[in-house]
């Protein structure tokens, strides 16, 4: 299965409510749309990849992490461009993920500018 | 008792027979003599009156039928010694008379032998009743003795106070504790001694109680000569033979000793239990970082979002003020996590109070949620919404809950299956509430399942092995149960019981 980039949708992948949701007021003030999933395992069943343009993912969540969903989406060439937010990243994870193809790899709290220039960058592919 | 017949012979009861015959014989033949001394042989008048006195004796000291024996004998003996004498009439005469005397003197004999049946029955009986008050007396002045010797001895105070509150009876202990003599104690008013302050305070209230007929308990402390003392009171209500209560027995012990002991060894166990608490805290740092920082996230996100409203081209207060009011919502969830760390970290002995059980483990689940996540496991709760309040300290019982959960975690971090912790409440029996801590892990040590509660005892590569120990500690002083269960098919099951007050108040 691959993935087709049609549609500018914005999936955001985190367990924390207040994160998921203020996550989605912030990208809407900067003009996107978007959809939050509390799990790894909500993301994949809700068959949207294929509308995503921009994922952007929590590492440590119960259940499948963060890590896991971006080498599940890789295997199953939907390489989608991804942006990890975690609260307790180490230089070994940050690697990891940047080499399996990660656009930025954040750490929480994080600079809105940032953020929403990974998601352009994103969006512009 | 005794029989009249066994009475009847009373009189000659020692003799034997042959005396008491014997008596007959010797008693005419004296007659006999005495009437050839003193009187005129042949006269059978002299023989005759003799001869009643002779019967009469017989009758008196050996009993009826040997009277009756002298009386045929002085009879035969007249016949026989005057037969030339008299003319038949005259026999006849002196027979009718000595028969009538015979029967005289056995009814007097009967009389006598009765008289003498009632005084010793009499006398039996007054014996009797002098014995019984003679051992009642003895028995009550050895209960005196007794009670003058609890009261005298005993290492405890012992007092009598009365209805107006002055003393009735002062034992030596007390005397001692106050430094001045039993005597003059006695008659004195209790504020006199103690101070009018404290008598109000603290005495009054319970001496009221008892003299109204209740049974008091309490403990508090005393300055007396003897320093600042802790001392364990009992008041019970006297009433002498009256309902009205007429003074209270108060019975006092002198506890200091033991009650420093104690507070030493609780502040010794709040100690132990803030250290291993800390230990733990410390084991959470990463996860309550993480657990501080999401809220913190949301607010960073909220606030940038306002000023991203604000600074377009177009701004839009409405859509700002919504994000500002998020950043204040998250900021506030923030500080009450710290909050929450805070108490837990606290050391100084937090109060027991009405808690809601359910509140204090879904806060725990919001601290340990993280810890959980890091090792993938779930968390699920079965809650009981409806249960009763307990009486607690909310940190300690916090810290039990806590302990339990890092246990299970630790159990569970390098099992393959999947890992799942249950966190129950119920209510079970005895008016107690069940907290059950269910996990997949490696289940309990093979070895002694109690050992794990010892001191020391750990399995894991880190902590003190204090935990379960302290969290048994904890559970104990508060009236409650903590054991362990191995959970089919994997893992380990704690449990603890916490009693619910008699009266629940809402």
């Amino acid at each position: 299965m691959s993935c087709h980039k049609e549609n500018k949708l914005v999936a955001i992948v985190d367990d924390d409510d207040s994160v998921r949701g203020t996550l989605q007021e912030l990208l809407r003030s900067a003009g996107f749309s978007s959809r939050a999933f509390e799990s790894a395992e909500a993301f994949l069943g809700s068959g949207r990849q294929q509308e995503t343009a921009c994922l952007i993912t929590d590492i440590r969540m119960p259940g499948m992490s963060g890590l896991e969903l971006q080498a599940r989406l890789n295997a199953e060439r939907c390489r989608i461009p991804t942006v990890f937010i975690t609260a307790h990243g180490d230089e070994e994870m940050r690697l990891q993920a940047l080499r399996a193809g990660a656009v930025e790899f954040l750490s929480k709290p994080f600079d809105d500018e940032v953020l929403i220039e990974c998601v352009r960058t994103a969006f512009e592919r | 008792m005794n029989r009249p017949e066994t009475m009847n012979r009373g009189a000659g009861s020692a003799r034997s027979i042959a005396q008491r015959y014997g008596l007959a014989f010797v008693s005419v033949a004296t007659a006999l003599g005495l009437a050839s001394v003193f009187g005129h042989f042949h006269t059978p008048q002299t023989f005759g009156a003799f001869a009643l006195s002779a019967i009469a004796v017989t009758f008196w000291y050996a009993g009826t039928k040997p009277g009756i024996l002298a009386a045929l004998l002085s009879s035969v003996v007249r016949d026989f010694l005057f037969d030339s004498q008299t003319s038949t009439e005259s026999r006849l005469l002196f027979d009718l008379v000595f028969l009538v005397f015979a029967l005289l003197m056995t009814q007097v004999v009967r009389g006598r032998n009765e008289l003498q049946l009632r005084v010793a029955q009499r006398t039996a009986e007054l014996t009797q009743s002098n014995d019984q008050l003679k051992r009642e007396i003895a028995e009550r002045n050895q209960a005196e003795y007794l009670t003058g010797q609890v009261f005298e001895c005993s290492p405890d105070t012992i007092l009598i106070i009365g209805a107006d509150y002055r003393y009735k009876r002062v034992n030596p202990v007390h005397a001692r504790n106050w430094g001045r003599p039993a005597g003059s104690m006695v008659g004195m008013h209790v504020a006199e001694l103690v101070g009018v302050e404290f008598f109000e305070l603290k005495l009054r209230p319970f001496l009221d109680r008892c003299f109204a007929g209740e049974n008091v308990r309490f403990g508090d402390w005393f300055d007396n000569a003897l320093g600042h003392r802790f001392v364990a009171a009992t008041y019970s209500p006297l009433r002498s033979g009256s309902q009205r209560v007429e003074a209270a027995l108060v019975i006092a012990r002198d506890i200091t000793e033991y009650t420093l002991a104690s507070e030493a060894l609780r502040h010794a166990q709040s100690d132990l239990a803030h250290v291993s608490r800390m230990t733990t805290m410390g084991e959470l740092t990463a996860s309550l970082a993480h657990e501080v920082n999401q809220p913190i996230t949301a607010a960073v996100n909220g606030a940038s979002t306002c000023v991203r409203w604000l600074t377009r081209e177009d701004p839009d207060v409405g859509e700002a003020r919504e994000a500002a009011l998020g950043v204040i919502r998250n900021a506030k969830r923030a500080a009450d996590i710290i909050n929450r760390i805070r108490s837990m970290s606290k050391k100084d002995e937090s109060k027991r109070q009405l808690i809601a059980i359910d509140e204090v483990i879904q806060e725990i689940i919001t601290l340990l949620r993280n810890e959980a996540h890091r090792y993938s496991i779930s968390i699920l709760t079965d809650l009981d919404e409806d249960l009763p309040k307990v009486v607690a300290d909310p940190v300690q019982v916090q810290q039990v809950i806590m302990n339990l959960i890092m246990n299970s975690i630790d159990a569970m971090k390098d099992v393959d299956r999947a890992r799942k912790l249950v966190i129950r409440s119920r209510k079970a029996e005895d008016l107690r509430l069940m907290i059950s801590v269910t996990d997949t892990g490696v289940g309990l040590p093979s070895q002694e399942t109690n050992q794990i509660f010892d001191a020391f005892f750990t399995t894991k590569s880190h902590g003190l092995g204090m935990g379960l120990r302290i969290s048994r500690s904890i559970v104990e002083s508060h009236g409650g149960r903590l054991w362990a269960a191995d959970n089919s098919p994997h893992g380990a099951s704690f449990s603890f019981t916490l009693p619910i007050p008699v009266e629940a108040p809402e």
